[in-house]
């Protein structure tokens, strides 16, 4: 073997150009320097790589995961607690069902009638002012004045008392009249009650609270409604206290006259 | 002797610096970057399982979580687009108002129908007063009020008390009367607003309704306090209805006291 590598070596130095063997040799130092040449840059390299997924697997893995919990969460929520699919069924048909259950109550209630007067021209007022029709408003004077006699004629009652009996009879028919025209609007909201009731059947969480701002303007019309008709009420009770107080006033000046006639014939029998 | 050692060292002294320059120029030559042509470069792998590590963690600690966040998010835009907010219900409720306007109208002009019904002058006029729903027309209430219902007597018409009593129903009457003008007033304010809630509400979005609720819940808080002040109105027509009949009451007492006095004294004066 070293005989073999000794008589290598001597071909090698007979058979190459010492220029040659120069260049050899250099080429073979070249090969044998890049391997310990870059140490620092590949630690460099592994450092950032490192760096890099730590922050994958830390600060970005992890926040992503978490979102990705609460995320879940947020729709776990929404979709069990918040708007479960089964309870807003169950809510839908139990507005159903409740509708089901009082509709055909209520409407035997409403169908009631309360009308009572016996007598030709009562029943006919009667039927009139309770027929909660606006139209038919004008026949409510003639059929009054049938029933409750029109105003005594000039020659048969004072001014004062014709006046009298002008005003309360005024108060007494508008109130009949704003009355017919209540009765009518209560129909007509009870419409609308009704409307709210069969839109609630069908609504979603997110357009109940529309429906429900209708009901409220709905409930503001009829508050507005009822204050009309407490302002008609007003009327009527002010009208009356107003009568007994003009009663009251021709009494006292009637006794004062009888009182001075009295004393007149007494002093002069 | 010493001549041909001389050139043999220069020789191997030439040789030996022309390998160094060689060495020198040769290194300085080499690239920086210069890797070993023998086998694997190690960079290239260790930037191969480094690469692969990233790619693989982008993979299960990014996407993965990025997927499931956008699955979920789409779940929940799907969920309130169909079971929330769905446009067909949202759609139906706007609808709903603008059938609810039509009645709201309706309503507003049955109750401007004429109701009045008087037939002599003056009680015409009061009822115009009360009828008109003007606050305005306070002032002639009064006057028509007097001109139909007269004045308080005067003190040599009657005893000071009924005087008193006269002038405090009076006094309530007219309130009465014109608390009635007031609240139709506000009636028809009422309405008004009513309205144009109503037709918010047909443009309104879900988010946006609650607050036309809030106004209208506010409106509805007023009317209930008119409310309560036409009541407190009523409450005192008929205090003052009963405190007449009570006062009537005492005066007739009074009345007969001093009449069975009277009687007596016109009696005994007969039996003596």
């Amino acid at each position: 073997m070293r005989t073999k590598t000794l008589e290598l070596l001597r071909n090698f130095q007979h058979g190459l150009s010492r220029t040659r063997r120069w260049l050899f040799v250099a080429v073979i130092t070249l090969c044998m320097i890049p391997s310990n040449t870059r140490a620092d840059g590949i630690g460099d390299i592994l450092s950032l790589f490192h760096t890099i997924t730590s922050t994958l697997q830390g600060p970005i893995g992890g926040a992503l995961s978490e979102m990705q919990k609460v995320s879940a969460a947020v729709n776990n929520f929404r979709q069990q607690i918040i708007w479960p699919l089964a309870l807003i069924n169950q809510t839908r048909a139990f507005v159903s069902a409740t509708r089901a259950r009082y509709t055909g109550l209520i409407s035997q209630i409403e169908g009631i009638k309360n009308t009572s007067a016996t007598l030709a021209l009562p029943m006919q007022l009667e039927l009139v002012f309770r027929s909660a029709q606006s139209g038919s408003i004008g026949q409510i004077p003639s059929i009054y004045a049938q029933v409750y006699q029109p105003v005594a004629l000039a020659g048969i009652a004072q001014p004062a008392q014709r006046n009298l009996m002008d005003i309360d009879d005024a108060m007494s028919m508008d109130s009949l009249k704003t009355a017919m025209v209540s009765d009518q609007t209560t129909q007509s909201m009870l419409t609308l009650a009704d409307s709210l009731e069969q839109q609630a059947m069908t609504a979603a969480p997110g357009s109940a609270s529309m429906v429900t701002a209708q009901a409220r303007v709905a409930d503001l019309e009829t508050e507005a409604q009822l204050a009309k008709m407490l302002a008609a009420q007003l009327r009527q009770e002010a009208t009356k206290l107003a009568h007994q107080n003009t009663l009251l006033k021709q009494r006292s000046v009637a006794t004062q006259t009888l009182q001075n006639q009295i004393q007149h014939v007494l002093a002069h029998p | 002797m010493k001549l041909p050692t001389l050139s043999a060292l220069w020789k191997v002294l030439r040789n030996v610096v022309a390998a160094v320059c060689g060495l020198v120029i040769v290194i300085a030559l080499l690239p920086s970057r210069a890797r070993s042509q023998l086998g694997l470069d190690p960079c290239c792998a260790m930037m191969s399982v480094g690469l692969n590590t990233i790619s693989g963690l982008l993979r299960n600690s990014v996407a993965m979580p990025l997927g499931s966040i956008q699955q979920s998010q789409q779940q929940s835009a799907n969920f309130e687009e169909q079971v929330v907010f769905p446009m067909a219900a949202i759609s139906q409720a706007r609808n709903m108002a603008v059938q609810f306007g039509g009645q709201f109208v309706q309503m507003r002009q049955l109750f401007q129908l004429p109701v009045a019904s008087a037939t002599l002058p003056v009680p015409q006029m009061l009822e115009q007063s009360l009828l008109s729903g003007n606050p305005d027309a306070m002032s002639q209430i009064t006057s028509n009020y007097y001109s139909l219902y007269g004045t308080v007597m005067a003190q040599a018409n009657a005893p000071q008390p009924i005087r008193n009593l006269v002038d405090m129903t009076d006094a309530e009457a007219q309130a009465a009367m014109k608390k009635a003008v007031e609240i139709d007033a506000l009636a028809d304010l009422e309405l008004q607003a009513a309205e144009q809630i109503n037709q918010q509400l047909q443009s309104a979005a879900p988010g946006t309704s609650t607050i036309l609720e809030a106004e209208t819940a506010a409106w509805l808080v007023r009317a209930n306090a008119y409310t309560q002040s036409a009541m407190a109105e009523l409450v005192r027509v008929r205090s003052i209805e009963l405190a007449n009949s009570s006062g009537q009451l005492k005066f007739s007492a009074s009345h007969t006291a001093t009449l069975q006095t009277t009687g007596n004294q016109v009696l005994q004066q007969g039996v003596q």
